[in-house]
């Protein structure tokens, strides 16, 4: 199949765009080949998922161009891209959640079209491409019922239904877990023995290492490096994309031998969390420079905690803060206590996204503030300079306070949120997943800012899926199993085999 | 459902005004009739005389008033539908203390007095469907379009039993000394104008410099984020519904004091309706309403001229008007937005 001088199956050549003053893609050069897994690697924000986009149709270039199989193509929207056989799956999917698997592949292509839709057919048909590729997916269920990475599968069908030979995959493994990146990496290796030229768009050092033929590093927009396999490895990615070798070592400063207890729950019930399953009878207790750990599968009461402490939910059982009882209060409440909350859904609880950064950071501000603390007319200029000061010192970029937040990449919005919630004074952080889906340097960042915070004294309860982070950052662990705690233990003494065995629910 | 409105949506809204006026265009002409002949009598309609021009001055306006009576509660994604029963309950207070005030006192004291108990009558009733979703949860759809019959019939009260003229049709007209002063002769404008540009100014202040405005504004962007950050979301609903209810409630008081001078069978002609498209068409700003209520005055008072003037139906103004709104939505100026698809 490989042929040393066949022409690349998608050649991006020179491709510039710029929105207003920021650069996305610098006059950026990519090639990937038949039978190819071709890795872009960058850090959030670096200009991966434009230059996606361009090559998908759905924006075009200022300048540069696109050949496929040799012949330089316009791409004037994604039909155009689908017609000459690239296909994308997103990020963020688009399916139509009451509509079978089988549907939603076929949805909008030629058999769909012809008139009318034989069931049965599309099924067997669905089902043959699925096996074909070794894409396991149930062509009968409604894509509602289906987990992430399923749905995923369904978006990979979807393309090879419409025979794509060029298959872009945009952040595919942000949103899965370690087992079913596994899965995920098999089905790409298949589809690179099949002859496919694969587009791994990731931020991931980790799936570079086992599956890129080829690596080009984003930095900024503009591509740093290009490697073939064997020339590269974690370290020389890493400095590449972040521009900086990673300390992995955070300082922490040792605080008072018995510091004061911030937040302590006593029997704490939270029966209907807004997902997941309830907590029943849970006490804990975090002082003040301390950072407790929550450790567990998804699914076993993390979220119902999280609900009760931030009066998300309604819960039985005392919440105390500095002694006093808040169990129930609203936020309004807790954030005149001095609780700052950073949640999990960035976008959807974090940030306004179509507000301006400046009024992002007044947000908890202005809306908690008791009625007497603040002036009666807003002074923006005020704010928009403490914006500036603020986006600086939390090295977000472009650090324009004028800019909406939803023209920020996830990293930088997270930090956004991390400079409003931390540059508070906070009596108690409540962290929910703070780095879901960033990349390494972003990471790194926020587990400092976390780590600062705590070192001046803040109370940090940190829930997360990655057990690395929680072992980084905690002073003490706890386990929780089906709403119960099944393991508590200082850093020091907790080995991974006792947090994996108490995440199993085996004390 | 959601509403988004596009940021700099003014060059976009010309480009909708300029699309609605082609379309109408077309329509005129493949009707047989010269569009630019109905355009002058349009024109000629409302501006052209000055009995026209008083007309365009008053639906104005009220436009401006109705049009702020939606836009406040949209900002915060609550769902006015309310406007008329606002107006109505407004302009029954006016013509209650219209009528029964002492007809000596002197009008510097009464006609400021009555505007204000249009207003805090508006007001409370447009509270109280805020306060009835606070409480039970109660859709405001429903309650604010549900008010609105409870305030006609309340109006039709007043006309019917309380304070009837000779035929009902309307109550007896309120003291010489509740009349609103006129401030032009030639054209009879009267002060109500400048209290309704005052009101869009000082609600437009409201939205953009205080925390009320940012808690309105935050809480219809992203509801979750908000409350997180420590909104009151029955706080802010109260407050929205207040001040829409308030602004609709001082236009029930000018029908009144100004307009008519008494209380009459459906005084407001659809007006209070016709300011969700102003809103709308505003982008929600209390500023752009200004603009917005003026050119949809000018097309509902100049399309009456249509008939004699362009041989075409008065109807054909309201048609406009609702072509110009769809053309906002065409272009992007407003945006619904439902469910999502599934995602991640």
């Amino acid at each position: 199949m490989e042929q040393p001088n066949s022409k690349p199956a998608l050649a991006l050549r020179g491709i510039c765009k710029q929105f207003g003053a920021v650069v996305a893609n610098a006059s950026i050069d990519l090639e990937v080949r038949a039978g190819e897994v071709h890795v872009v690697l960058g850090e959030n924000g670096a200009g991966k998922s434009t230059l996606m986009n361009i090559a998908f149709g759905h924006m075009q270039p200022d300048a540069g161009q696109i050949e496929i199989e040799g012949r330089t193509t316009r791409l004037a929207s994604p039909a155009d891209a689908i017609a000459r056989g690239i296909g994308m799956v997103h990020q963020h999917f688009a399916l139509v959640p009451t509509f079978t698997v089988a549907e939603n592949v076929v949805l909008g292509s030629r058999s769909a079209r012809a008139g009318l839709l034989d069931r049965k057919e599309i099924v067997d048909e669905v089902s043959e491409v699925s096996a074909r590729f070794g894409v396991p997916v149930d062509p009968s269920a409604v894509v509602r019922d289906l987990p992430v990475d399923e749905r995923q599968r369904v978006e990979i069908l979807k393309a090879l239904y419409r025979d794509a030979r060029i298959l872009i995959l945009d952040e595919p493994t942000a949103l899965l877990g370690a087992r079913q990146i596994a899965v995920l990496l098999e089905i790409i290796d298949r589809l690179r023995a099949d002859g496919r030229a694969i587009v791994l768009v990731t931020h991931k050092l980790g799936e570079v290492m086992e599956i890129a033929d080829r690596v080009s590093v984003v930095r900024r927009g503009r591509k740093q490096v290009e490697l073939a396999r064997g020339e590269f490895d974690q370290q020389v990615l890493a400095k590449a994309m972040t521009g900086q070798l990673i300390a992995d070592e955070i300082s922490r400063s040792l605080g008072r031998d018995e510091p004061e207890v911030v937040l302590e729950c006593r029997g704490l019930t939270v029966p209907e969390p807004s997902s997941g399953p309830p907590v029943q009878g849970l006490s804990l207790r975090v002082r003040s420079g301390e950072v407790l750990g929550i450790a567990g599968v998804e699914g076993n009461g993390q979220r119902a905690l999280i609900d009760g402490l931030t009066g998300s939910a309604r819960c039985e059982g005392e919440i105390c803060l500095d002694g006093e009882d808040i169990a129930n209060a609203p936020p309004r409440r807790l954030r005149r206590c001095g609780v700052s909350i950073i949640p999990e859904d960035r976008q959807g609880r974090g940030l306004v996204p179509d507000m301006t950064l400046a009024e992002n950071l007044a947000l908890v501000d202005l809306l908690a503030a008791p009625p007497g603390d603040a002036p009666r007319l807003v002074s923006w200029r005020q704010i928009r300079a403490e914006a500036r000061e603020l986006l600086e010192a939390f090295d977000v970029r472009p650090p324009d306070p004028d800019l909406p937040a939803s023209a920020l990449s996830g990293g930088n919005q997270q930090k956004v949120v991390l400079a409003r919630e931390l540059s508070r004074w906070p009596r108690l952080v409540v962290a929910d997943n703070p780095t879901w889906g960033l990349d390494v340097g972003a990471i790194g960042y926020v587990h400092r800012q976390l780590v600062a915070a705590r070192n001046d004294g803040a109370a940090i309860v940190l829930v997360s899926h990655d057990l690395d982070e929680l072992m980084k950052l905690s002073d003490r662990i706890i386990v929780v199993y089906r709403g119960e705690i099944s393991l508590e233990a200082p850093r020091a003494e907790a080995s991974l085999d006792d947090i994996g065995l108490a995440m199993a629910g085996a004390r | 459902m959601g509403i988004r409105l596009a940021s700099g949506s003014g060059p976009r809204t010309l480009v909708a005004l300029a699309a609605g006026l082609a379309v109408m265009a077309a329509v005129v002409g493949a009707l047989g009739k010269n569009p630019l002949r109905a355009a002058g009598a349009v024109v000629d309609g409302s501006l052209g005389n000055s009995f026209g021009i008083g007309q365009t001055v008053q639906i104005w306006t009220i436009l401006i008033l109705a049009g702020l009576a939606s836009a406040i509660p949209f900002s915060a994604r609550l769902w006015n539908i309310g406007g008329q029963g606002q107006m109505y309950s407004g302009a029954i207070a006016a013509a209650a203390l219209g009528i029964t005030l002492p007809a000596g006192w002197p009008g510097a004291a009464v006609v400021p007095l009555i505007l204000a108990a249009s207003t805090a009558a508006g007001a409370g009733w447009g509270w109280l469907p805020a306060w009835i979703r606070n409480r039970y949860g109660a859709s405001e759809i429903v309650t604010t379009l549900m008010l609105n019959f409870v305030a006609v019939l309340g109006a039709a009260y007043v006309i019917r039993d309380a304070w009837p003229d000779r035929f009902a049709q309307q109550t007896e007209a309120v003291a010489d000394n509740a009349r609103l002063p006129v401030l032009i002769g030639s054209v009879r404008a009267d002060i109500s104008i400048v209290l309704a540009v005052a009101a869009a100014l000082g609600l437009w202040v409201l939205m953009t410099r205080t925390r009320l405005g940012f808690a309105v504004r935050a809480l219809g962007a992203n509801r979750g984020a908000a409350l997180l950050s420590g909104a009151s979301e029955s706080a802010v609903a109260s407050a929205a519904f207040a001040l829409g209810g308030a602004a609709a409630g001082l236009g029930g008081g000018v029908f009144v004091l100004g307009i008519h001078g008494a209380l009459l069978n459906g005084f407001s002609a659809g007006l209070a309706f016709l300011g969700i498209a102003v809103a709308l068409a505003a982008g929600l700003n209390p500023l752009r309403v200004i603009p917005v209520a003026g050119l949809f005055a000018i097309l509902r008072v100049g399309s009456n001229n249509l008939q004699a003037g362009a041989d075409l139906s008065p109807a054909t103004g309201d048609v406009l008007i609702a072509v110009f709104v769809i053309m906002l939505m065409v272009v992007g100026v407003i945006r619904f937005s439902y469910g999502e698809l599934v995602d991640g």
